[in-house]
Formats: C-alpha cells, structure tokens, sequence
C-alpha cells in the first residue's frame, strides 16, 4: 500500500555510471520486476530504495514523501520496507525463529504475538519444521525461504525482492511463486522485484521494466513487452527469436538470403529491415509462403524443434509435438508466418545483443 | 574399457598383496624389537662395566685391533728372535710388571691379574700378558717425552730392530748400554728400568695406537680399577665390532628401535583403518615428518612433563609446589598471569575499533593505517621494549624529560617508570595489540555487510545492529584474537628479560631463562614453569582452534564480499586525528628513538645537542667480525629453516587439500601442537633431550637451534599454501591431467606456479621470525652459533645501548626490505 516515485535518479560508483536517469512511480499494490541482464544495475537500484544507496542525483520518494534527495536521507530501518537480499543474508548465529522474529522483536511486539505471526509465516515458506535450526544445517533454497519470510513476517507496505527464487527447485520455485503472489494480493502490498528469469517476471508482474546497461529499454505489462518490443534487445531478451535481414517493398518484405523469397507486411517501414521472428510463431503448412528443406528435429515431448534450410540460412521452427512423426529430415517443407516484428536495421543488432553478457 | 582392463590386471596383485604387506609390516616392527633389545642389551653391559662412557667400546675395540697387530707384526717376532734363557726372563719380567702396574689404585689387582690369565690355555698366556702390559702402558705407563718419540720415529729400519733389541736385552741385564734415545732410562733402577725400557719398545711400535683412541679410553674409563677390564677386553680382543657399534650406540639404538617399531605400529593401525594392504607412498613421507616431529618435538616436551612429576626419579609434586612456595617464583607466576591479562584486555580494547575504523568507515588513510599496524606484527618484541626503555627510562627517558618541562616538575626520576609491571604491560601492548587487530579485521571485512543490511531493513538502528548482529557474529573471532595476545604475552621473553629484569619484574619465561642458566640442578624448578606454561598455551590453543573454530561463522558467501562503509560524517576528522596520533605514539616515536639513539654518545641528551652526533656507534657494531659472524649465522640458520620448512608445509598442503589419504591429520596435529607451544618450553625441552641421553646429541650446534626454529614457525608457512591450495579448485589440475599432463608436470605448470606467490610468502613467514629469533636462542646458543638476535641483546645488556640501537635499526631495515621484496614478488599479494 505505498507508492514509489523515483525522480530522475542517476547512480555512479566513481566513473561508473550504473543507473541513468530513472524515472517512475511504482503504483500502490502494483507488482513490479525489474529484468535485465547481469550487471545492469538492479539490485543498486533496489537498494537505493531500501536506502542502502544514495542516489548521485535525483530523488527517491515513499508514498509521497520524500527519502532520499538533496539533503533530505531517510535511513532503512525508519522505511518500513522488507526485503530479501540476493545473498540471502540469514544471520547464521540465530535459529530459523529467531531470525524470523528479528523485526518483530524490534517493534516490542508482545511475545505471544511474534509466536503466532512467525510460525504463519513458516507455514507459508514451508518451513515450520526447521524453526529450530541454525542456518549453516539449512540448504540454500531454505535459506533463501528463511529471508523470505523474515521480509513479509512484519507485513510491511513495500516489500524489494532481489531474485528470491534463485535457488529453488522447479516445483517449489512454482509453489512460492504463487504464495508471494498471493500474499501480495490479499496484503495489497507494492512489490519491487528482480530476477533474471524472463517466465517468473511473465508469469508474476503486473509491469516490467527491462534495463540494460543502466537505461530502461522498455516498461510495460509483460504482453506488451512480449509482443510490442521497442527494439531488437527487447525481442530478443525475452523468449526465444531469430533476427532476418530483408527489404520492405510494396507491402512485401524479401529476404535476400533466403534466395529472395518474401512474406506479406502491411506496416509503416519500408528499405532495408531487420525481422523478428519467435520460432514458435512459424507452422508448418502446405500452402505456406516460405519453401526449405528440413536439416534436423529435435523432438523434446510437448514440441519438435527443427531446423529449416532456407536459401542460405537456417530458420529455427518450434512446431507441435503432433508433427515429429509426419516429417522426414532431407524432405521439402513449406512453412507459413504467424507473426513477426519489424525493426529499421541500424546495423546496431550486433551490438545490442554482445551487451547482455 | 581402459579402466576396465587395468583393474583386470591389478586383481591378482592385490589379492595377494595383503599377505606381503602383513609380512613385511611384522618383519619391519620385528627388526624394530631387535634393535631396541640389542641397544638394551648394550646399555646393560654398559651399565655393569662401571665405564662413564659407551664411547670406551669404540675405543676398546679399535685398541685392541691395534695391539694386536702389534704384537703379531712386531714384538712376537722379535720376542721369537730371542735365545730361550732371554726369552723367558723377559716373560718373567712382564709378568712381575703386570702384577705391578695397579698395585697403587687397587691392591688386590696381582689376584685379578691372575685370575684373567690363568684360565688361558698355556701357550696364549704370554701372548696375552705382553698384549695387557701394552694396553696398560697405553694408558698410564711410564711417560716418554715427544722428543723421545720423535728420536725413535726417526730411526731407520735397520736401527729400530737394533734399538728393539738393545730394549729386550736391558730388560734382562741392567747393565746392558742404552742407545740415545733410550738414555733417560739409563738412570732408572730395577723395576721402574724395565717397565720404562718395555714402554720404549711398546712406542717403537710402527704401528703405535692412534692418540685418539687413547684419549676416548682415558676418558670412557675414569675408574683406576675398571681400568683393568678395560685392558682385559683389549688384550683378549673380547669386544667385536658390532658390539662396539651396539654397546657406544646403545641409547640411539634403542631410540631408532622405538622409531622403527612405533612406524610400523602406526602403518598397521593405518591401514586397517583403511582396509588396505597396498603400502601408500603417501603414508611413508607421513610417518618421515611424523617421525621427525615425535623425536623433537613430542618426546622432549613428554620428557620435561614426567621430569616435573618425576623429579628424582619417583612421583612428587615438589617442583610444583617450589612454584608458590618460593615467593619469587609465585611472583613471576602472577606477574605473567597479570601481565597476560591485562595487555589481553588492553591489546582488544585497542584493536577493535581500529579494526573497525580501518575496515569499515570511511577513515582517511585507511589503507595506510592498516600497513603501519600490521608493519608491528614483523617488529622483534626487543626492539620494541629498547624502544619504550629509551622513552620511559625514569631518569633519562624522552618522554620523562618532557613531562618533566611540561609539568614543570622537579629533576627527580620519573613521572614515568618503564621498569614497572604496569610498565611492562604498556609494552607488551604495544606489540601485540596488532595480533588481535589481524584477527579482528580478518573477521570484520570477511562478513557480509548485507547481514547488517538486513537488520537495518527489519528496523534495527545502526547501534541496535552491532550489538545484536555485528558484535556476536564477531565474538569467536574477538575471542581468538584475544586469546592469542595473551598467550603470546605470556609467552613472550624478549620484552620482559629486556624490561623486567632491571627492575625485577620476574616472569615466567625470565625465571625460566635463569634457572637453566643455574644448571643442572635448577632444571627441576625450571620444568615446573615450564610445564605450567605449556599447559596454559595448549588450553588455550585447544579453545581457539576447536571451539571458537566450529562457531566462526562461515559468513563469506560465494560472491565476493565489498565492505558496508560506514560515513563517520562529522567524526570523520576528529577520529583520523585521533588514530593518527595513536600511530605516532605507538610506531613512529619508538622507531624515531632507536634511530636517533643509535648517533648518539650521551643517551641521556638529544642527538642535536652539540657534540653527540656520532656515527661510530654504526661503524663498530657492523665493523665487528662478531656481529657478522652472528648476522651469517641468523641468515644460514633462518634459510634453513624456511626452506626445509617451506618443503615440508608443501608436502603438507599437497596431502591435506589433495589427498584424503588416512592419517594426513597426524602431523597437521603436531604441527599446530608445536606453534602453540611457547617458545621457551619447546627449547628448555630440546635441553633436556637432546645432550646425548637419549642417543642424539647436537647440544651446542646450529641443529638444535634449527630444529626448535622449525617446530615454533613451521605452521606458519604451511598455514599460508594450505589457504593458497584450497582456493585452487581441483579442477584446474584434473583439466591440466585431462589434457594428457602428467602428474608432476600438472604440478609444476599448473599448481606450482599458481601457489608460487603463497610459497614466497610462506617461505619468508617462517624465514623473519627464525631470523631475529631470541627466547629460543638464548636458551640454545652456544659460541659459534650466536644469532644477531642474541647478538644484539647481549650488545643492550653488557655494551652499550646506542650501539645495540643501532644495531636494532639495522635489522628493523633489513625485515622491512624483506617485507618490501615479499610484497614485489607476490604482486602484492603478500606481505605480513
Ligand atoms: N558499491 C559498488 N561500488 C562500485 N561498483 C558497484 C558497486 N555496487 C555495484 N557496482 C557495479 O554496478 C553495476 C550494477 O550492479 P548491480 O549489483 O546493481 O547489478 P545487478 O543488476 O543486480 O546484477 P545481478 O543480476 O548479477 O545481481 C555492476 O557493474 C557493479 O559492478
Ligand atoms: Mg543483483
């Protein structure tokens, strides 16, 4: 139940710049992830949040007042935010009780209380059975879930999650994905969140902001940033797409490598282009606009992954499952588009996408 | 398939390798037995014969070589040259003689004399009793002067067999003329002429006995009346050459026995643990520095504890209660707990929030703080204690003198008196208060700063934080540290002898140093001490190492760690100022002193004052052949001990972080046991061991000194390429053997140089301290191995103080260059 506005706020470690120019209000009750590659300032905006940080200029405001800006800095434990750090930080001298009931124990809530909220909160991370344990009997992924449930044990309004799933199994990562979901819900608490994993950030955020290299490439719901990427690094950081070059000519785009085959576009571009195209979105058909030869299939149960030679270069195309037993590698295919996204080719793509690492 | 088929082929072998191995185990530790019965056997005979040497086998043996072949080659042929009447008169005459030769030191020698010849068969006894006469004129006949000797040495052949003969005929005619070189004895009458002329003939020998052998039988034989055996045992050729080895190796052979066995004891028990028969190379190099250290390192220290529950011989607590009893030992036992304890509580007062100014604020000059901190830790104690005498000398120390301006105080001594116990706490704190400063800053920058970031976010307030977060996380790694300054107070000799002799502040070690310098009889009270002490350093090592280890939290996480920086904001200046003057206190102004003091020629008045700038007092000291001697011994003595320690710490390092093979923790053990025993025990134990009562004997040598410099500082080096080796993963070398390496060449491309930089630094870890060692060698010098260490005390306590300061700067340089080079070669990876 907090708003978080950040003003123009720039971060620089020395001559590193981290963070440029940030600029939103992250709405009450709104579940916010921050994606982007390693490096790219995440978890020093986070902690520029929580007060960790100062900011190099700009300004950082909690529900309208102001925390961190010109003289004004408001230290962490008066923010009344929780938080769970990328390393876990579970102090490794209190049991698992303890270490939950830290925030609780700082507020003097009475004995009684901090029993009841604490173990509810176990209940929820799974981890009533362990309260007793030091951290160092614990495996990361309890670790990580201790940490959890000592951020939302004091049911704080702004809750900064810096990848706290990282360490889960495929099954529990799932579980706890829903419960902090949940939890957020019922709480109607603001959420910031970070992660590197794309379906978490999908499957969780209300709005996602994709930074690279300090900058926003692109905020919005995760469909828009699906389906309506600004640019080539956007396409290509989330889900899985293949770059063509080609030339938009009369409601056609061609592509040269592809010995000038062509499909149909009715957008704006026109003169050389780059095409996105996400492999899931091309199917086989027998009418299809596109001919090649099927080089290789990878059957992997719920898909069949093939590669199609095209003129010179090789498309990827993730068809049904159904599919594998009705095609031959070596026979002629022809395929149609579903969708695709067009891009000016800048001649930058290369360099968009060497940044990622 | 290759695996497949070399197990195929290793199958049979190891079927019946445990019937060999069990074989040659038995046959190993049966050998052992043997040896030890056999040195057994030995020291008993050696024990009834009454002799006061085993050396007296050796040369018993090697005499009776001697005069066997003397006889054989000279006198039989000579005697058989004789006309028969001749022949027996000479007979009767050595027998007279024989019978003769003890009768002043024991008169019932003629019976005993009788009693080894008359079981003879008749033809050896004249053989015999010739053979004993040479042997007893070997030792006490009658005298012949060198120029006698030269004179007969100088006869031709033909003129010796003429000489010989005219010695055979004096014997039997007293009135028969000499030749020259036999005239002394023309004067002699009867008797005492024929035993002189039998000793003239016995020294025409050729192959007259080797002085040497002479000398060890004089010396092995004390007793007038064991003597005679002795001369039996020549005479009759009775000891051979293997009991000879036994007999004078007895104590040694008994010892290696023990050795032999106990490796084979322990090889078993090794390998049944492992539950295999197959001899490890591993194991061997194992039980070489295992072996090494139980001889040096264990069985002195076991030694010197039975010797204080045993001190005669029988159970008695004496020695422990002439502890308290004695007012002035009781006193050097709570001055030393004292002392301890309070450079304990000042040193971690101090060195805590240094360590946390240093390591977690934004402090200006941190960096330099903390390399001027740390440059104490390589300071010698004694330097640091001439340093502070020279400052609070109460008649004329610095800092007296300008309390006394400022103050406006009479000329009388003080207000300040270094002399003291408080005195000597101040300087003990100023040594070792870095060596909780390293622990604490260890610990404090090792820590997560997300783990205080984490309070701070569940609303703890910074002083909240460190009390419930930051200080607890902190506690085992506080306890440590304090724990160790006092241990190392306790232990300490350089600066108590330097300050607390001259003003009777007796310690432990001091009163330790004394008594063995008392002697023998001392000894007892010295164990007591000593023992006292060693129990005290091994608790204490026991809680940090096991107990405090288990709870020092693992709090580096796999990311690497940057320090939360606290903004001192306002306190920022005022706390530089602070730490700054604390620096200029504690380092600049004791190292200013020495420097200013090594030109002066009064000490008592300021090196700019007319007249008292010199540079004699460096010109003489490094002008001396002496302190070179001394400065060659520390330099040989110290690169010994770093290169043969640095060699075992990398076998060391190698078998614990790359081999999980049984028994590795063994040494490990005594290593860590050896570094936290004090120094003074480790070398009054290597006193009372290793004088030749236990079959080694290198009392007085550069060995003993070596060998204690080794077990105090060998764990420092290995403690350095052990961390080195751990952090290399495994999987760089298994890559490197992937690749077709061999096992060797993966360590020599791959390992070797990636823990280069740690083998430096280890190398020169256990190289500084060995050289400027004093507590050790104090107790272990002697006049060809004195160390510039003990050089340079004995300079401060007999010579003079400018020259012993000069001296001190020389070596503060020499161990700063060394630290210099350290950090060079390692690419500043190192330095201490
Ligand atoms: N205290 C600091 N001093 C100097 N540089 C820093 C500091 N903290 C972060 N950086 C730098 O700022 C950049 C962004 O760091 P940040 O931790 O925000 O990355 P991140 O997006 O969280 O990455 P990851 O996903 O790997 O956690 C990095 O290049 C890092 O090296
Ligand atoms: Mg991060």
């Amino acid at each position: 139940m907090a708003t978080v506005t950040i003003k123009n706020v720039s971060k620089a470690f020395g001559d590193n710049v981290v963070l440029k120019e940030f600029n939103e209000t992250f709405q009450e009750g709104e579940f916010v992830t921050l994606l982007g590659p390693s490096g790219c300032g995440k978890t020093t905006m986070l902690r520029m949040i929580a007060g960790f940080e100062k900011p190099t200029s700009g300004e950082v405001y909690i529900d309208d007042q102001l925390v961190s800006g010109g003289k004004t800095f408001v230290p962490p434990e008066k923010r009344s935010i929780g938080m769970v750090f990328q390393s876990y930080a579970v102090w490794p001298h209190m049991n698992v009780f303890d270490n939950v009931a830290y925030p609780l124990t700082i507020q003097r809530v009475p004995k009684a209380e901090i029993r009841e909220q604490v173990e509810k909160v176990l209940e929820i991370v799974h981890l009533s059975q362990y309260a007793k344990r030091l951290p160092n009997q614990l495996s990361g992924g309890q670790q990580q879930r201790v940490a959890l449930a000592r951020a939302l044990v004091a049911a704080p309004k702004l809750l900064l999650l810096d990848e706290p799933l990282s360490n889960l199994d495929a099954k529990l990562r799932e579980s706890m994905r829903f419960e902090i979901k949940e939890i957020q819900k019922k709480l109607g608490i603001t959420v910031v969140y970070v992660t590197h994993d794309q379906t978490e950030a999908m499957a969780m955020s209300d709005r996602i902001f994709l930074i690279n290299r300090g900058v926003v490439q692109q905020s919005g719901t995760p469909e828009q940033i699906y389906n309506e990427p600004i640019n080539q690094f956007v396409a290509d950081f989330l889900g899985k797409v293949d770059f063509f070059k080609g030339e938009a000519a009369n409601g056609r785009i061609a592509f040269p490598a592809m010995g000038g085959q062509s499909i149909a576009y009715d957008g704006p571009r026109t003169g050389k282009v780059e095409v996105a195209i996400r492999p899931e979105s091309i199917y086989f058909a027998p009418d299809g606009v596109l001919e090649g030869t099927l080089e290789a299939q990878y059957y992997l149960g719920d898909v069949d992954d093939c590669r199609v030679r095209v003129g010179d270069t090789l498309m990827r195309v993730i068809a049904n499952g159904y599919e594998y037993k009705a095609l031959r590698e070596g026979q002629k295919v022809r395929m149609n588009v579903r969708s695709f996204m067009v891009f000016e080719d800048n001649g930058l793509l290369e360099q968009m996408l060497k940044i990622q690492t | 398939m290759k695996n497949a088929k070399a197990a195929q082929k290793e199958l049979p072998r190891q079927t019946r390798a445990p019937l060999i191995t069990k074989l040659a185990l038995a046959l190993v530790f049966a050998l052992g037995a043997v040896i030890i019965a056999l040195g057994v056997s030995g020291q008993r005979a050696y024990d009834t014969s009454g002799f006061s040497a085993e050396s007296a086998y050796g040369a018993i043996y090697a005499l009776s070589k001697d005069v066997n072949a003397a006889w054989e080659k000279q006198l039989q042929p000579q005697l058989a040259a004789l006309p028969a009447e001749q022949r027996a008169q000479v007979d009767e005459a050595v027998r007279a003689l024989l019978d003769a030769a003890w009768e002043g030191a024991n008169p019932g020698s003629a019976a005993e004399v009788e009693s080894i010849l008359s079981p003879v068969p008749e033809g050896e006894r004249t053989a015999l009793s010739y053979k004993l006469l040479y042997s007893a004129y070997l030792v006490n006949g009658p005298k012949v002067s060198t120029a006698q000797k030269k004179e007969i040495a100088a006869l031709s052949a033909a003129d010796l067999a003429a000489f010989r003969t005219a010695m055979l005929n004096g014997v039997t005619d007293e009135s028969a003329a000499l030749p020259a070189a036999a005239e002394k004895a023309a004067d002699l009458k009867g008797q005492e002429r024929q035993a002189a002329l039998m000793q003239l003939l016995f020294t025409s020998d050729g192959a007259a006995a080797s002085t040497e052998s002479v000398n060890t039988l004089k010396k092995g034989v004390r007793d007038k009346v064991k003597q005679l055996d002795a001369f039996r045992m020549i005479a009759r050729g009775e000891v051979g050459w293997l009991w000879q080895l036994i007999v004078s190796n007895s104590r040694t052979a008994v010892l290696v026995g023990i050795i032999i066995a106990l490796d084979a004891l322990l090889l078993t028990l090794l390998m049944m643990w492992d539950k295999s028969w197959i001899i490890d190379v591993k194991w061997i190099i194992i039980l070489l520095i295992v072996d090494f250290l139980l001889l040096f390192q264990l069985m002195p220290l076991v030694y010197m504890v039975i010797k204080a529950f045993f001190p005669e011989g029988s159970f008695s607590l004496e020695t422990f209660e002439r502890l308290y009893t004695y007012s002035l030992n009781l006193d050097a036992l709570t001055n030393t707990l004292i002392a301890a304890f309070a450079t304990m509580i000042l040193g971690t007062l101090l060195a805590f929030p240094l360590a946390w100014l240093v390591g977690r604020t934004n402090l200006y000059g941190k960096k330099f703080f903390r390399a001027l901190f740390v440059l104490t830790y390589m300071v010698p104690p004694y330097v640091g204690a001439m340093a502070w005498l020279r400052l609070l000398n109460p008649n004329v120390g610095t800092i007296n003198q300008w309390l006394r301006v400022l103050f406006r105080l009479s000329d009388a001594p003080g207000p300040l008196n270094v002399y003291t116990l408080p005195g000597m706490i101040w300087v003990l704190t100023s040594f070792y208060y870095p060596y909780a400063f390293i622990t604490i800053s260890r610990a404090m920058e090792k820590m997560d700063p997300s783990l205080e970031e984490a309070s701070r976010i569940s609303g703890g307030s910074p002083l909240k934080t460190l009390f419930t977060i930051t200080l607890p996380m902190m506690m085992p790694s506080l306890i440590a540290g304090a724990l160790l300054v006092f241990v190392s107070a306790a232990s300490c000799y350089g600066i108590p002898s330097i300050i607390g002799s001259p003003g009777r502040v007796h310690t432990v070690t001091t009163r330790i140093v004394e008594y063995v310098s008392l002697g023998q009889q001392a000894l007892n009270d010295a164990t007591g001490m000593a023992v006292f002490l060693m129990v005290m350093a091994l608790i204490i090592l026991f809680i940090s190492d096991v107990v405090l280890a288990k709870k020092q939290y693992i709090t580096v996480s796999g990311k690497s760690v940057r320090p939360a920086i606290v903004d001192l904001r306002k306190w920022r200046v005022p706390l530089t100022v602070i730490v700054s003057v604390f620096a200029v206190i504690m380092i600049f102004i004791p190292f200013a002193t020495i420097f200013t003091t090594s030109f002066k020629i009064d000490v008592g008045k300021s090196m700019f004052q007319a007249e008292n700038f010199t540079w004699t007092n460096w010109q003489t000291v490094f002008g001396r052949t002496e302190t070179m001697n001394c400065l060659k011994n520390s330099l040989i003595f110290a690169s010994v001990t770093a290169t043969v320690g640095i060699a075992i710490a990398c076998t060391m390092s190698y078998l614990l972080q790359r081999t999980r093979v049984k028994g590795r923790k063994i040494p490990d053990f005594l290593i860590t046991l050896g570094s936290g025993t004090p120094s003074v025990v480790i070398a009054l134990g290597l006193i009372m061991t290793m004088k030749g009562n236990f079959g080694i004997n290198i009392y007085n040598t550069a060995y003993i000194m070596i060998i204690a410099y080794l077990i105090k500082y060998l764990m420092m080096g290995m403690r350095t390429v052990v961390s080195a080796m751990s952090q290399i993963h495994v999987s760089l070398e298994e890559c490197s053997q992937i690749a077709g390496a061999s096992w060797l060449r993966t360590m020599f491309r791959i390992t070797g140089p990636l823990i280069f930089p740690s083998i430096a630094a280890g190398w020169f870890l256990i190289f500084i301290p060995s050289f400027y060692e004093l507590s050790m060698t104090t107790l272990l010098y002697s006049s060809t191995t004195k160390t510039i260490g003990f050089q340079l005390y004995e300079y401060w306590t007999f010579t003079s103080q400018p020259m012993s300061c000069a001296m001190a700067f020389g070596i503060l340089l020499f161990v700063v260059a060394l630290n210099f080079l350290l950090n060079r070669l390692t690419k500043g990876e190192f330095s201490i």
